[in-house]
């Protein structure tokens, strides 16, 4: 369900704009809806399981299993999920936001599957998915979230670092990857050591999610990212992802005392440094970042306390603050979209122009400062009892209790200065529009819901029992959730907070000024950059030892290398008996004369002067190789030489025209260099040894035989190198798909980022040679200025050619099974066509529209990949072959397969010709195209109808493309 | 055993290609080279039997080991890729000299 949310949300994205949210907050509900049943199964006290097989011989496997919970934090996340998309389709600016949609779809997705997960691994891999996508929501929202962003990812990846040495070292000591066998083995109870380890590794993954101190830094930060998104990250989602990570594995570590110590250091330190930076802000958002941060350490330190009581209280304050933070981060939004900032010294008093608004943030804030009737009041009377009755020596609960009712005073007051500061006090008189309706009403939804459920609490009795059974394991104890348990010491602390805190409020302007002073003269971001900055300098330092621009220096050490260990082999293996017979048959006349044109042509490579004749010459040796394995009976591979070969000569020509005739001139003195001629042959010789000891010494190999007997009687092709490549190895050729069609996009993306002036030098290294011209008219004279002459002949031709070529490469394409040819060769055949349309233009255009190249292998490479799973259903493997006759013809899937690869192949084929194919003729020709718009063309379809302004990645990367030329 | 030895003359050309300054050079060593490893890995399927693998055509008796074929098929379209790559980044800037970094206009200590 939450899958397919994530594959609708683009395509919904794209055609409704911002109102798609609106679908998606559906589907999100009815995943809650299917989530039902399961649901009722917990409450009833069963542990619904799901598995498949995933990686059987490691033991993985994709297992599933809900418990309380999980329940609760997948309601959580999937219900405020919801609110928030529909608060989204109102709140985003109206147009596409596709990657919002996306990544928050992904998010939720993985944090459902990370709290069902009954695998560490499954487990492991949705955390660090939630890290990611969590880092891609706050740096999507441009300049200001870039660093922010980049220091969640650092602060999180730390974390995930740790759970992944945790996760480790749980399967290595208990054995299994499975999440409920794991907490219940008896290692935990025997091992003090191994467990308090992990119980450390743990604990920090779980800090760095929900933001203890000194962990929480990422936190405030991230308050860069649009509202919808810190309400959903910081209220339902990634700090609950935390708190989750430390309730799942509180049954193992119920017995150590470092854990308990831990989390309530950790959690009280929190409390109190997030309150009080709180009351610091004049940000209403990020007052809120900070209140989390707090509220978050008091959960904390709940959880730390371990006993049943403690657990109830920390669950259900966890949904409380899911609730009363969500609906207030939406507040903010409304402010926000109301007033244009959300400062509070520049709000005016708002009660009055947003009277709605004002009286849900009365309700939450109520909630979050722990008021009757409301769910913060029962949560927090709970995690006062909860302290109260910690265990361990007598003073531990006072302590534990005191500390938490100074915490309260604080989110008293910091709750005061929300309401006073954001809606009563302001003296400024900038204009307030009025509040959205829709944003109200679904803010409002969070905020009002929780006084029913402060009042008829009982109703979250079962699930938090549930939970928090889940949580420690077979020790159930009602919470007896109410709002009235009589006169209490509770309810007197609490009397005493409120009391305390509203005096403080009363006389709040003596109070404000001071604390927004700031506290430290360095941030959060200051020490993690100042960190980062010296783990850069240290690797720089370490990376200085070894490094070196020019790359020979570390090929020759390579290349060395292998000449030894092949020395070093052939000796072993010669020391080891003599070697076996060597077959004969081997060497032919044709074989003779090949090993001497070929040594002539590599010969004429290595010496030659200038890159043309380099090239002619390399070309030579290609074609003498095509002659080579033609004779060694590999008509397939020859043939895909033969047009490799032809088509790499044309790139190498368009790429040469635009360097210099000759190579880099060697020292003026030549020097007497004999080190390179020497290594290249010693690797020669170390090859050539190699290759006839190891080589030719055996009979026929049993693989190679049996494809050649089963191809036919399996597959039905009787050309057996090409049902190899389709049918029987199929996954390596899409393999090998891929990473032709990613070169192609490495080359765009890479191009792409390279400076104009670099990427088209202005000018000329080598003037171009001026021949004597003969006099105006003669046919000399226009043969070498004037380009479309020369090219009328060739364009004749390939009126001629190209059906003849097309028809060509469609034989080849269809006798791929049977006889020589197929989807490669198919391909390369149709490339010519392209290279042909290019050689006979008279001046520089593009082939083809500019991004049909990457649609080409965008398409080629899902459409092999949907033949793949369609094999996968029709014959139970990926990319199974199946036969489906169509029209009275059989059509193998396979053939299919290889329209995948025809098409990625002529793609980048494509990019190649079109990328490569500008020549300084541009900048004499006012018509001409550079290479900068032809791969600002193909990368960004919109700009493909001609020249265009600046683009935004000129801006972005801060250069300007050229103005009209001279 | 012509083999044996092309393949040593293809690695020693490649080889010294590859140490030298010019990228393009560099690129056509790497393109040697695999040229050399195409004939190592067909050699490994013994070349001492060539006949096409067609099965209908061909008897077992005298086939050439296919296996070894698709492999090479497979390497000379990767290599291809790879060439067209780094002949792409050969055209930046002006000239395709290695012992310089290439100068992409961008400031990469800051």
């Amino acid at each position: 369900m939450l899958v397919a949310t994530v594959v609708v949300s683009v395509p919904l994205t794209r055609t409704m704009g911002r109102r798609a949210c609106w679908v998606i907050a559906a589907l999100y509900l009815a995943a809650a809806a299917a989530l039902w049943p399961v649901a009722a199964d917990v409450l009833d006290g069963r542990a619904p399981t799901w598995s498949v097989q995933w990686a059987p011989t490691l033991g993985v496997e994709l297992a599933l299993r809900a418990d309380g919970l999980s329940i609760v934090f997948a309601a959580l996340a999937l219900l405020v999920g919801a609110l928030v998309f529909a608060y989204s389709a109102v709140y985003l600016a109206p147009g596409r936001h596709i990657t919002f949609a996306l990544v928050m779809a992904v998010f939720t997705t993985c944090m459902v599957g990370l709290v069902l997960a009954d695998d560490l691994i499954l487990l492991f891999i949705c955390w660090e998915l939630t890290s990611v996508t969590s880092f891609l929501l706050i740096a999507r929202s441009g300049r200001a979230g870039e660093f922010a962003s980049m220091r969640t990812l650092l602060v999180t990846f730390v974390g995930g670092l740790a759970l992944l040495v945790a996760i480790a070292l749980i399967i290595a000591r208990v054995g299994t990857t499975s999440v409920s066998e794991a907490l219940t083995s008896p290692v935990w109870h025997t091992e003090a050591g191994t467990t308090t380890a992990v119980a450390t590794l743990v604990a920090i993954a779980g800090f760095s999610k929900a933001a203890q101190f000194p962990l929480h830094v990422w936190l405030p930060d991230a308050m860069a990212a649009p509202t919808p998104v810190s309400a959903y990250l910081h209220a339902a989602a990634v700090v609950k992802v935390g708190i989750f990570l430390l309730l799942r594995f509180s049954p193992a570590f119920n017995e150590t005392f470092a854990w308990h110590l831990m989390l309530l250091s950790a959690g009280f330190v929190t409390a109190v440094i997030g309150a009080r930076f709180a009351l610091g802000q004049t940000d209403l958002k990020g007052l809120m970042a900070y209140s989390t941060v707090s509220q978050l350490g008091l959960i904390v330190a709940t959880i730390g306390v371990g006993t049943p009581l403690a657990m109830n209280a920390a669950i259900i304050h966890t949904i409380a603050h899911a609730m009363f933070k969500s609906g207030l981060f939406m507040v903010v939004g409304i402010v926000d979209h109301a007033t244009g900032t959300r400062d509070i010294r520049r709000l005016p008093p708002l009660w009055r122009t947003l009277p709605g608004t004002f009286a849900v943030t009365l309700l939450g804030v109520a909630s979050m400062a722990g008021l009757p009737p409301m769910l913060g009041f029962i949560s927090k009377e709970s995690m006062f009892t909860a302290f109260l009755q910690a265990p361990g020596p007598a003073w531990v609960g006072p302590v534990a209790l005191s500390l938490a009712a100074f915490v309260s005073v604080m989110t008293f007051l910091y709750c005061a200065k929300i309401v006073l500061g954001g809606f009563v006090d302001g003296s400024d008189d900038r204009p307030a529009k009025r509040a959205e309706r829709p944003l109200l009403v679904i803010t409002g939804i969070p905020l009002v819901l929780s006084v029913p459920l402060g009042i008829f609490v009982w109703v979250l009795d079962v699930p938090v029992i549930r939970a928090a059974d889940a949580a420690l394991r077979g020790r159930p104890d009602d919470p007896g959730l109410s709002v009235w348990h009589g006169v209490t010491t509770e309810l007197i602390v609490t009397a005493g907070v409120v009391a305390t805190g509203a005096f403080l409020t009363v006389h709040r302007r003596r109070l404000w000024r001071p604390l927004e002073r700031p506290l430290l003269p360095f941030g959060g971001p200051d020490v993690i950059a100042a960190l980062r900055a010296g783990l850069r300098r240290l690797g720089l330092g370490i990376v200085g030892l070894t490094r070196a621009d020019n790359p020979t220096r570390h090929l020759g050490v390579i290349v060395a290398a292998f000449v030894a260990a092949s020395a070093a082999g052939t000796w072993a293996v010669l020391a080891n008996g003599p070697l076996p017979h060597y077959r004969p048959g081997r060497d032919t006349l044709i074989d003779v004369v090949l090993l001497v044109t070929i040594t002539a042509a590599v010969v004429a490579v290595c010496r030659s002067r200038t890159r043309l004749a380099a090239t002619v010459s390399l070309s030579a040796v290609g074609v003498l190789m095509t002659a080579q394995l033609f004779s060694l009976g590999a008509p397939d591979v020859g043939q895909t030489q033969l047009l490799v070969e032809m088509l790499a000569v044309i790139v190498i020509m368009l790429v040469l025209q635009r360097l210099p005739i000759a190579f880099w001139n060697q020292a003026p003195v030549r020097k007497v260099r004999v080190g390179t001629p020497l290594l290249a042959i010693a690797a020669g010789v170390a090859a050539t040894v190699v290759t006839l000891v190891l080589t030719g010494r055996r009979a026929r190999s049993q693989v190679g035989l049996e494809l050649f007997a089963q191809s036919e009687p399996v597959t039905g092709g009787t050309n057996v190198v090409n049902v190899i490549l389709v049918e029987f190895r199929a996954l390596d050729t899409f393999g090998e798909v891929a990473v032709l069609g990613m070169t192609g996009i490495a080359l765009i993306a890479v191009l792409s980022t390279v400076r104009s002036d670099r990427l088209d030098p202005p000018r000329m290294h080598e003037e171009p040679p001026k021949p004597d011209l003969p006099a105006e008219g003669a046919p000399a004279h226009r043969a070498i200025t004037v380009a479309w002459p020369n090219a009328v002949r060739l364009q004749i031709l390939m009126r001629i050619l190209t059906p003849v070529l097309a028809l060509l490469s469609l034989l080849v394409f269809v006798r791929g099974h049977n006889e020589p040819g197929g989807g490669f060769v198919a391909a390369l055949v149709a490339s010519t066509i392209v290279g042909l349309a290019y050689l006979s233009t008279s001046r520089d255009r593009q082939i083809g529209p500019p991004a049909l190249p990457l649609w080409l292998i965008g398409g080629g490479i899902l459409f092999a990949n949907a033949v793949g799973i369609a094999g996968l259903i029709g014959a139970g493997t990926f990319l199974g072959p199946m036969h489906v006759s169509l029209l009275g013809v059989s059509v193998a899937s396979s053939l299919l397969f290889d329209v995948g690869i025809f098409a990625a192949v002529l793609g980048l084929i494509l990019i190649a010709f079109n990328i490569l194919g500008t020549s300084e003729d541009v900048f004499l020709d006012p018509e001409g195209e550079e290479t900068r718009e032809r791969i600002d063309d193909m990368v960004d379809e919109h700009h493909s109808t001609g020249r265009v302004g600046p683009t935004s990645r000129h801006i972005a990367s801060g250069t300007t493309p050229r103005g009209p030329r001279r | 055993m012509t083999v044996a030895i092309l393949v040593g003359v293809l690695v020693a050309g490649g080889v010294y290609l590859m140490m030298q300054r010019s990228l393009v050079r560099i690129v056509f060593g790497v393109s040697l080279l695999s040229h050399a490893a195409n004939l190592l890995l067909l050699s490994a399927g013994v070349l001492a039997w060539r006949q096409e693998p067609l099965s209908d055509r061909t008897d077992l008796a005298s086939t050439a080991d296919p296996l070894p074929q698709a492999f090479v098929l497979t390497a000379i379209v990767i290599t291809f890729a790879i060439t067209i790559l780094v002949l792409g980044f050969a055209v930046i800037g002006h000239n395709d000299d290695t012992h310089h970094a290439p100068e992409t206009g961008e400031d990469h200590d800051a």
